[in-house]
């Protein structure tokens, strides 16, 4: 019991430490890169795709490269599942009312379905996600980060032709490079910590490690789910439904694509014919309730959450 | 009978907000419409995310404070914009006090749900406010 209280307790420590060092690691990385000389535009885009992403980023490569690769295939996977049916769902039902606009569900909302797809695809034909696959997501990530660049810059030309340019010029010291380290390493030690609790306890309570790893996304989604959340409550609704989308698609072409190129990774037959579709059940889900009126009202919200319970409990209790 | 009037909006119900305080307004009148970024966000949120989230609302804000300047575009109306970042009710209590406004007009924006999961500042400003509170009826 003792040895329990104190894995849940590091765990949570862990996640807090990894959550934190990502912050620090990805602003000290902006500041880098903006002393550089590389575009702003291009680290906005950027951090803010990767900056709610790298706990789950982190904890699926350390699990993957050291042997307990369900639970790093459960935690993207369980995580893109929570980031639509729970943090959405909980977010409308705080708010009453989510809008989004058709050009953002057009882009991510499609490049979402497509990862989905894509990765399930995959997973049905060959079993296990392979070099090929991984280089085939890397290459798709690479394209949508283009395409959010592409549009973030327009839409920056059509802000400077009538407003004047803020011309920034900063100089990179050492304290910033020192972060970053710091930052990195945190975010190391905390992911090697997170998979260790993750594993230990999945064997205490008897549970597959990919259960572990969907029940793990939990925690590493926080950031997710604090981002989600207040944008709602604020009104940020774009800022909202960006963050869910722009996580799911980094989750699974990053946080499952950059592994695959180090090492195989094996998948279990459960998360191929169960987690991997409701997945994509529940991406097409969340575009059709949107789509309806470019919403999501509390209702909807409730649709969502209980979503996933059902696919929660099931997995729990029939497929555990 | 009110010569300093603070109005106060997040961008909803305008034209309702507009309607109640042009009725209040017997002659010259100093309207003040503040704007509050709410700046507070939960401990695990990114930095990123908290300066990007503080930049959106600052320009929904600007946008907000530009379209109620039109709606009292009206000879003997000396309108004034007021931005300010922090906690919504407390902000407004302080401008009130601050700006010796003889009145605060504000909507009481949300329905009971929504009262009771995200707060309401209305709730919070009666307790504390330094003068009379003109609460215009805009649930749904």
């Amino acid at each position: 019991m003792f040895e329990l209280f104190i894995l849940i307790l590091a765990l949570i420590i862990s996640l807090i430490i990894v959550i934190k060092a990502a912050d620090v690691f990805v602003d000290s990385i902006v500041e880098i890169g903006l002393a550089l000389g590389i575009s702003e535009i291009i680290l906005g885009v950027t951090a803010s795709a990767v900056g709610t992403s790298l706990p789950e980023f982190g904890s699926a490569m350390i699990a993957i490269l050291t042997g307990s690769p369900d639970v790093g295939v459960g935690c993207a996977i369980g995580a893109n599942i929570w980031n639509i049916a729970g943090i959405l769902g909980v977010s409308a039902i705080f708010a009453g009312l989510i809008t989004t606009k058709m050009e953002e569900v057009r882009r991510d909302g499609s490049m979402a379905f497509l990862t989905t797809l894509t990765i399930t695809v995959a997973l049905l034909l060959m079993g296990e996600i392979s070099f090929v696959v991984g280089i085939i997501l890397i290459i798709m990530y690479v394209v949508y980060l283009w395409i959010l660049i592409r549009a973030q810059k327009s839409s920056k030309d059509r802000e400077i032709e009538c407003c004047e340019v803020d011309e920034k010029n900063r100089d990179l010291n050492k304290k910033t490079i020192l972060m970053a380290v710091l930052g990195l390493v945190g975010l190391a030690i905390g992911c090697r910590a997170i998979v260790y609790c993750t594993v230990e306890l999945s064997v205490m309570a008897s549970i597959p490690e990919v259960l572990a790893g969907i029940l793990l996304a939990f925690g590493t989604t926080a950031p997710e789910f604090f981002t989600v959340l207040t944008s709602a409550k604020k009104g940020l609704n774009s800022l909202a439904i960006g963050t869910v989308f722009g996580s799911n698609i980094f989750n699974i072409l990053i946080g499952l694509g950059i592994p695959s190129l180090l090492v195989t990774i094996p998948v279990e037959p459960i998360t191929i014919y169960f987690d991997a579709p409701v997945m994509v059940f529940m991406t097409l889900l969340l575009l059709f309730l949107i789509k309806r009126g470019m919403k999501l009202t509390r209702v909807e919200g409730i649709i969502l959450v209980a979503s996933y319970i059902i696919y929660i409990v099931t997995r729990l209790t029939i497929f555990s | 009978m009110y010569d300093k009037i603070l109005l106060t909006t997040m961008g909803e119900y305008m034209d309702e907000i507009i309607e109640h305080t042009l009725n209040l307004i017997q002659g010259e009148a100093e309207v003040i419409c503040i704007y509050i970024v709410e700046t507070s966000v939960p401990f695990l949120t990114p930095k990123k995310v908290k300066e990007m989230m503080i930049d959106e609302l600052t320009a929904k804000g600007k946008d907000i404070l530009e379209d109620m300047s039109k709606g009292f575009d009206k000879p003997g109306i000396n309108f004034r914009k007021l931005m300010v970042k922090g906690n919504p009710a407390d902000e407004i209590v302080k401008a009130a006090t601050d700006e010796e406004v003889d009145v605060i007009v504000m909507g009481t924006g949300k329905s009971i749900v929504d009262k009771h999961l995200l707060g309401s500042v209305s709730e919070k400003v009666v307790h504390s406010a330094p003068c009379t509170i003109l609460l215009v009826r805009t649930a749904n």
